[in-house]
């Protein structure tokens, strides 16, 4: 059955993206496009003919997603959380390399906000890992979604968790990633057709990444969980919309000053 | 395949670019594309990748400048595309008609498939233009598309089609 699960994460993702294109659509009184559109995209993508840069630079797009869906995988069957994040560092280093393994500026310039964005939100990810650890005495998620009161024991780090989804699933104040027409993609702008289409599938595997982080904050109530999930999805969308874009250095700065010593504060409360 | 041509005209993603525009097109395009008139619904994104486009709306009379960015930005989207040209000087040179500095219209450069009248042209229009453009691109192949001048070859490299070449620089004693 899980093996099912892992199998359609992609499309699990997929729909979770459309779904929110049509809710971010609906927070500016926008009818906004269908659910399945990131589907037709897939499909239209498909049709196009491929222009390829190099090839190593091709295979590194591919490399990125398949490490991500593995990682999803870790994630779902239960494996290491410390294990489970080194992964997707493991997947980014691969895009970053891509970035920078071609001669456009812009795919240069994407590569180093792609590098600095895993400097902001990789200490949270970590810490909330040994949150989790100081918690349930384990780094498991099997072992740790049978235990529960996470909500009441880490809030601030849950709060730091938050402030980085947004990181991840490139949503504004911190997009400096994508970056849409200033940096035109950042490091998926040389991919074209079927190459970008891996790309385009591993940014649903992000979601479902990130938020599997705040789903297991819940522990054993999954209840609780699928609210939670919805919750932070919301907030997400509603400051996507309400806020514009900082600097790369500036978000830096923000996650460093607030996510993080937020953090340190919850693992220090914890220990003490 | 025949199977995902049907989605070509569900999911058209846009390259704009300004060739020397007043920026009166620019506004409607935006216009168009934000909450009034949603073009979004239509799966519409404004991507400004060449790479990743379908639908290459360009705007403005090709000014000696940019006609090397725009042969250069079109022969960069993959096949299958559509060229619409938006506003009267982009389809005939409009005001700027016979001026020295100005070529008159884009289709001295590359092939348009759509021509949106008007100074400025309505968003409504625009949104007309690219419901014509997603028919026109629903029956294209997959077939190369040339530029009309700075036109260089495509090169084989080894065993595969190079495109570096396609779109060739202006020579300084031409202008």
């Amino acid at each position: 059955m899980i093996w099912v699960w892992i199998a359609l994460a992609p499309i699990l993702g997929g729909l979770v993206y459309g779904g929110e294109r049509v809710l971010r659509a609906r927070m500016q009184r926008r009818q906004g496009p269908p659910v399945l559109q990131p589907f037709y995209d897939m499909f239209k993508l498909l049709d196009k003919r491929t222009l390829i840069v190099h090839a190593p630079h091709a295979l590194l797009g591919v490399a990125h997603f398949f490490v991500l869906w593995f990682t999803v995988a870790a994630i779902f069957l239960g494996w290491n959380l410390l294990y489970i994040v080194f992964l997707h560092l493991f997947a980014q280093m691969l895009l970053i390399l891509a970035g920078y393994s071609v001669r456009s500026a812009y795919s240069h310039l994407g590569a180093n906000r792609e590098l600095l964005m895993l400097i902001a939100y990789e200490p949270i990810l970590i810490l909330v890992a040994v949150g989790f650890y100081l918690q349930s005495g384990s780094f498991d998620i099997a072992q740790i979604v049978r235990g529960g009161g996470y909500l009441v024991q880490m809030p601030l780090l849950f709060v730091a968790l938050a402030m980085i989804v947004p990181i991840k699933v490139k949503k504004s104040p911190f997009d400096v990633g994508e970056a849409h027409q200033e940096i035109v993609g950042g490091v998926e702008i040389e991919y074209s057709g079927l190459f970008y289409e891996f790309l385009y599938m591993s940014r649903f595997l992000e979601y479902i990444f990130i938020y599997s982080f705040v789903f297991i904050f819940a522990g054993v109530s999954y209840g609780l969980g699928a609210a939670l999930v919805a919750g932070v999805f919301l907030l997400v969308n509603l400051v996507d919309n309400a806020t514009a874009r900082v600097r790369t250095m500036h978000m830096v700065k923000i996650i460093y000053a607030v996510a993080l010593s937020l953090s340190i504060v919850n693992i220090m409360w914890i220990v003490l | 395949m025949k199977f995902f041509t049907a989605f070509r005209k569900k999911s058209p993603w846009i390259l704009h670019y300004n060739a020397g525009s007043c920026n009166g097109c620019d506004i409607e395009i935006l216009a168009a594309l934000g909450p009034k008139f949603d073009l979004e619904r239509f799966g519409v994104i404004n991507t400004g990748n060449p790479k990743q486009s379908d639908i290459f709306l360009v705007t403005g009379p090709v000014t000696y400048r940019s006609r090397e960015r725009l042969v250069e930005l079109y022969s960069q989207i993959p096949e299958p595309k559509v060229v619409i040209a938006v506003g009267s000087c982009t389809a005939t040179g409009g005001v700027f008609r016979g001026m020295y500095n100005v070529e008159d219209g884009i289709d001295q450069y590359i092939p348009v498939d759509v021509y949106v009248p008007g100074c400025a042209s309505t968003p409504q229009l625009i949104i007309d233009a690219i419901v014509k453009a997603l028919e026109i691109l629903e029956t294209k192949s997959k077939e190369i598309e040339k530029p009309f001048k700075l036109f260089g070859a495509i090169a084989m490299v080894g065993n595969k089609l190079s495109r570096l070449n396609m779109a060739t620089r202006v020579k300084h004693d031409e202008i």
